[in-house]
């Protein structure tokens, strides 16, 4: 039996383990989708393969100039490899002048 | 989420795409990564259950008009932290029921009553390893928090566990922190539930029970430990169901399933621990993710012929559908099927002269479907017509998976769940008098194999010796 203190109470402790990540700002938005690039990232899951193109085409029409880059260009982001795709990427998003990323699937 | 967060922290604004009933578990998620927020795209309903026409005017209505917001939308500044407690920090004073209510209010509980943990207590169970009780163990998502040996032991004191059985649960939490094990995963919708699996001596000094029952609760030291990986999950790696942890329909903690390594000596078998790399003798824990499973009753047979078919088909069976996407889906080659035979079973196929590596190489041959069904499977269940996703022969063609594949243009030809007899993991347990085996159905990488050394303190035997009622 826990030792009971204080007249029959149990003086407990929390369960729980000190959170270590790092508090980040998101970056900075982008004042208009004209003329940018945008990387796809997918776990090739959830209709991806059908989502993505409709994104593409609307974005397309309202935006000029805008272009995508295919999420066969990163990697999987859902997989066994997930963390080397996922370490890799900045370089990557970087290398390709990436402006803005469109993740999916959370579903 | 994860990737979106790379990129924000690369300085490159990201918006996620999310089905309607994700967006909590995006915003949890968000927060275990270090964003206050991190903009998402709904995508109303779901998705899988829509047809074309309804998926399209969903994302053109909806979805499309999101992204443009969550990309040109300044977002706000991130805020810090709430404050936490410190480890060795009471943070509340009350009876038993009080205790409960208050863990149970702030989630820390599963709903049973737990062990109130107070720091007496937890110095004992400290006792039990040589370890410092500020060491960390890993940092966990998704919340990433710290494991350590002090936590260990405070949700080991929750669960109703005993101090002697610290070395166990310490060597599951390593588990729990290895990459391979591929924690991030444990809130994926099919809800697999973890198996722990015990080798070594230490299962009968602690009353672990391997006999009848095997997968039963009712043994404290089988039902407290899986109860507390359970426990861990929820309070130190965040996984909380209607939050983090999208289970559709999950399942609850596993017992301990302690192998029988009696009758696995007299046959002549290894203990699993040896296929996970270690010896025969070792304390170890292996842990695995698995969806479900299916008893095979009545394995009956005079020999290995006459029951190894009944057992292949049931492990084809439970590992089929879903499972297949672990095999040449969604990843390659990281199916691994457990089948758990009873003692009965496995001194049987060990009499035809059977040896476990020969029961892996059956099931390696046996367990199989045709390949046009496998690609029935793969495209109609799980992946649309239009997935980039291509059929074995394709796949085998291009140099992606390997030729077992594909060995003839046969559609019919049939063709493994596995890469190799090895991916298959057996095990011995439950009643000895009883011709029943049970099939587990893995779930991938989302739950890998991975075992650990349980690492036992200097003065174990005399410690075990002074704990009353282990």
């Amino acid at each position: 039996m826990a030792r009971k203190q204080n007249q029959g109470k149990y003086q407990v402790v929390w369960p729980r383990g000190k959170k270590v990540v790092e508090r980040t700002a998101p970056a900075r938005r982008l004042e208009s989708l004209n003329g940018k690039t945008i990387a796809e990232l997918w776990d090739f899951v959830f209709r991806g393969e059908e989502i993505f193109p409709l994104i593409e085409a609307e974005l397309s029409a309202r935006f000029e100039g805008v272009r995508f880059l295919s999420p066969e260009r990163f990697g999987n982001t859902h997989s066994i490899e997930e963390r080397e795709v996922l370490a890799a990427l900045p370089d990557r998003l970087h290398e390709l002048g990436v402006d803005a990323v469109i993740s999916g699937m959370g579903c | 989420m994860r990737a979106a967060a790379v990129a924000e922290r690369a300085g490159i604004p990201s918006v996620s795409l999310v089905c309607q009933g994700f967006a909590g578990q995006a915003s949890s998620t968000a927060a275990g990564l270090g964003f206050t927020h991190l903009p998402v795209a709904i995508m109303p309903g779901h998705v899988n259950m829509q047809s074309y026409e309804e998926l399209k005017n969903n994302i053109l209505d909806v979805t499309v008009g999101q992204v443009v917001k969550g990309l040109v939308e300044e977002q706000g500044e991130s805020t810090g932290p709430d404050p936490e407690p410190q480890a060795r920090e009471v943070v509340f004073t009350g009876s038993f029921e009080e205790v409960n209510d208050f863990f149970y209010a702030r989630e820390w509980s599963d709903g049973l009553p737990i062990v109130p943990p107070t720091i007496d207590k937890i110095e004992r169970f400290l006792r039990f390893t040589d370890r410092a009780a500020q060491e960390v163990l890993g940092v966990l998502l998704c919340d990433r928090r710290e494991a350590t040996i002090w936590n260990v032991a405070v949700n080991g004191v929750m669960a109703g566990c005993r101090p002697a059985y610290m070395p166990v649960l310490i060597a599951i939490v390593e588990a729990l922190a290895d990459p391979k094990y591929g924690l991030e995963h444990s809130g994926n919708t099919p809800g697999p539930e973890t198996l722990i699996i015990l080798n070594g001596p230490i299962i009968k000094q602690l009353g672990f029970n391997y006999e009848q029952g095997a997968l039963r609760d009712g043994f404290r030291a089988n039902t407290s430990v899986g109860r507390f990986l359970r426990l861990y999950l929820r309070n130190v790696a965040g996984f909380l169901p209607h939050k983090t942890d999208k289970g559709t329909f999950g399942g609850t903690w596993r017992v301990v399933m302690a192998e029988n390594e009696d009758v696995l000596a007299e046959i002549g078998w290894a203990p699993l621990c040896v296929d996970m790399g270690f010896a025969s003798g070792d304390n170890v824990v292996t842990i695995a993710r698995y969806t479900g499973g299916d008893t095979i009753a009545n394995a009956s047979g005079a020999s290995a012929a006459r029951i190894m078919p009944y057992i292949a088909d049931a492990v084809l069976r439970a590992n089929l559908g879903w499972h297949l996407t672990f095999t040449c889906g969604m990843v390659v080659g990281t199916l691994r099927p457990l089948v758990a035979l009873s003692p009965l079973i496995a001194g049987t196929i060990a009499r035809s002269g059977w040896s476990k590596a020969d029961v892996r190489q059956y099931l390696f041959d046996h367990a199989r479907l045709p390949a046009h069904e496998f690609d029935r499977q793969l495209f109609q269940y799980l992946h649309g017509a239009d997935h980039p996703l291509r059929t074995l022969e394709e796949r085998v063609r291009l140099g992606e998976i390997p030729k077992l594949f594909c060995e003839s243009p046969d559609p019919n030809r049939r063709v493994p769940i596995v890469l190799s007899p090895d991916d298959f993991m057996v095990a011995v347990c439950g009643d000895p008098s009883r011709d029943n085996a049970y099939a587990f159905s893995h779930n991938g990488f989302i739950g890998y194999p991975t075992a650990k050394r349980i690492h036992l303190p200097k003065n174990w035997e005399s410690l075990l010796r002074e704990e009353p009622n282990r």
